[in-house]
């Protein structure tokens, strides 16, 4: 991989941002993190349209997704993400307060990848945020561009050489 | 929600009918117990009481009606014979009369022609006699008129008979003092007497039954008017008293509706509430810990010990909130969660909870006497929060021993439900506080002597009540305790 590809942090709330941040810089990600503070926002970075007109292409590597924020709600994004046939791909992690069993079983309904309930005590949310950071933005191996629409990939990338 | 509850109960009140006003106070006294008693009556009852009537009042018109028509149609043929016997007495008459002055012109004039009159009537009389006896055949004075009427019609006959014998032996001068008035002159008044007492009495018979007739023919109608317009009555009351509680029915029906629209709406409202609990009270405490968490990082050696425990106690108070919340959350959800009635195996629950909790048993030494346990009808979720916190409680409050003893066994069972006990070596509790055991937030312990939120019993009641079981405890100070719960069992079981 040459590009490095970002995380996108969907958070309402500065003060739960800057603790994922600081999570996230415990194990020195937080620079690939890109912070969005609403849920429109979060569209126009992956339809690169309002501020991030000029952003480089590229799907993030995962969305952590909360669900209630003001504009767009979570929901509505992982809605709008996983039936746009180029977003579809893009992991979904779920990251939010509420286990409300609702919740759980519309995020998966929709196609969310992961659920994943902030944790009131701070090294657990540390560990937790850690930890997701880590699987979805290094161990987890993100689907190639190009894929199509049920997410398979055309032989002609497969067959290229990385 | 404060306005659902302030609101009447949703449970219809009976249906029951309007006492009717009485102007006199003694009938208000004589019917007013008979109000009472039929406003007791279920509506079926009610009806079924004015269904009974009205089968009862076309039972007895039917009946009496029928008594009246046999009546007419008796009377009718007693006419008939009534009209033929006076009809016949003056055929029998005429005959006689033939006969009388046929044997007397024979004695007369000796010719032989007038004979043959004579003889025809003779020859037609026994036939006469047998109509005659079977049209009075009833009993009665009119047959023994009959009889005697008979007896008579035989003498004169003889009596002419000898007179027509001694003339053609001896001729005229034989029987000179007959040939004028006749052999049989008071056989023939006699004859005529009876016959008209026998005619008068028939006539008087007959004109008595017509009476009759016309009596019960107006009887008859005036009974079925009176039947047909009491019926009628009663069959109005039937309708208006089934109309009256379909009528109640439909709006109680439509009440519980708009009533259940509303519990839904609140219930609604509660779980938004719950919601935003859930999510919105959550983040600020992540927020307390979080930034005492980095303020202690941050601020790092130059904090002293008494500022890093100021910074702890922050921490641990904002866990411990988070915990009553969720706490709260589980205890909220129990009481509006839609439940399951499955049958649920107790045994292999209880093994679940143990597994669940095995990171609380680490370290401790615990002596576990688990009885076998019935399968019950149930929640198995929720059932599963009663055993988890039952143990739990049971764990906690066995920590200071240095060997905990837990058991859980059925105190008793009878056909239709189970009474399960867990019972701990713990420091147990005082009896006089037993009433606050199972209640939200009543703790008996100091926080720095056992955590805890004071929900986990609640909930274990709330469970158990949504199950149709009851709870209760029993203990003594630093004796252990033992917590009861019963469980309708399963259907199989029964």
């Amino acid at each position: 991989m040459t590009t490095v590809k970002p995380i996108l942090l969907a958070e309402d709330n500065p003060r739960d941002a800057e603790l994922a941040l600081a999570a996230m810089e415990e194990h020195r990600i937080a620079d690939k993190v890109v912070v969005c503070h609403d849920g429109a926002e979060v569209l126009d970075y992956l339809y690169c349209r309002g501020v991030f007109a000029s952003r480089q292409q590229g799907n993030p590597v995962v969305v952590f997704l909360d669900l209630k924020m003001p504009k767009v709600d979570g929901l509505e994004v992982l809605k709008t993400i996983k039936n746009d046939v180029n977003l579809k791909p893009i992991p979904v992690v779920m990251l939010t307060s509420s286990r409300e069993e609702c919740d759980l079983a519309q995020s998966y309904a929709l196609g969310a990848n992961a659920y994943v309930v902030k944790p009131v005590e701070f090294h657990q949310f540390i560990t937790a945020v850690k930890e997701l950071g880590v699987f979805w933005g290094v161990i987890n191996e993100p689907p190639p561009e190009g894929s199509d629409r049920y997410g398979r990939v055309p032989a002609s990338v497969t067959r290229k050489p990385c | 929600m404060e306005s659902i509850t302030q609101e009447r109960p949703v449970t219809p009140a009976p249906v029951r009918s309007d006492p009717v006003p009485s102007n006199s106070p003694a009938s208000t006294l004589k019917t007013g117990w008979f109000i009472e008693w039929f406003s007791h009556w279920s509506i079926e009852r009610r009806v079924l009481a004015g269904f009974g009537l009205v089968f009862a009042g076309i039972v007895v018109i039917s009946t009496i009606s029928y008594r009246n028509t046999t009546v007419l149609i008796e009377n009718s043929r007693l006419d008939t014979k009534s009209y033929e016997l006076v009809q016949l007495l003056g055929s029998v008459e005429d005959a006689l009369g033939s006969a009388e002055s046929g044997h007397r012109r024979y004695l007369v004039t000796g010719d032989e022609s007038y004979l043959t009159s004579y003889q025809a009537v003779v020859e037609r009389m026994p036939e006469y006699l047998r109509y005659l006896r079977s049209l009075t055949n009833e009993g009665g004075q009119q047959q023994d008129r009959v009889a005697t009427l008979e007896q008579l019609i035989a003498r004169q006959l003889e009596a002419e008979a000898g007179a027509i014998t001694q003339r053609k032996k001896h001729g005229y001068e034989g029987v000179r003092h007959l040939a004028l008035s006749g052999a049989a002159k008071n056989e023939i008044d006699g004859i005529h007497r009876l016959m008209t007492e026998l005619d008068t009495v028939e006539q008087r018979a007959l004109q008595a039954r017509v009476a009759q007739s016309a009596a019960s023919t107006k009887n008859t109608i005036a009974l079925l008017g009176l039947g047909a317009f009491l019926q009628l009555i009663l069959l109005a009351s039937v309708y208006f008293l089934i109309h009256h509680d379909v009528t109640e029915r439909r709006r109680v029906a439509t009440e519980l509706q708009s009533r259940g629209e509303l519990l839904q709406a609140a219930n609604k409202e509660l779980e938004a509430f719950s919601y935003s609990v859930s999510h919105d009270l959550r983040a600020p405490l992540r927020h307390i810990d979080g930034y005492a968490a980095l303020l202690s990082k941050a601020a790092g050696e130059a904090l002293n010990d008494k500022a890093r425990r100021y910074l702890q106690t922050i921490s641990g108070s904002a866990k411990q909130m988070g915990q009553l919340i969720d706490d709260l959350l589980v205890f909220s959800r129990m009481g509006r969660q839609d439940m399951l009635h499955t049958t649920v195996n107790l045994d292999q629950l209880i093994k679940t909870v143990l597994h669940d909790l095995r990171l609380d048993l680490q370290e401790r030494t615990i002596s576990w006497t688990m009885h076998p346990l019935p399968n019950v009808s149930g929640d198995p979720a929720m059932l599963r929060q009663v055993f988890i916190n039952l143990v739990s409680n049971a764990l906690k409050f066995t920590a200071t021993r240095p060997e905990a003893k837990i058991e859980i066994g059925v105190a008793k069972q009878s056909p239709s439900e189970v009474e399960i006990f867990v019972r701990d070596n713990g420091v147990g509790f005082d009896m006089q506080y037993v009433d606050k055991l199972f209640g939200v937030f009543q703790r008996l312990h100091r926080n720095d002597e056992f955590e805890g939120t004071g929900i986990g019993l609640a909930n274990v009641r709330r469970i158990i009540h949504r199950h149709g079981g009851r709870t209760w405890a029993e203990g003594a100070l630093d004796q252990g305790a033992s917590f009861y719960f019963s469980l309708p069992l399963a259907r199989s079981l029964r």
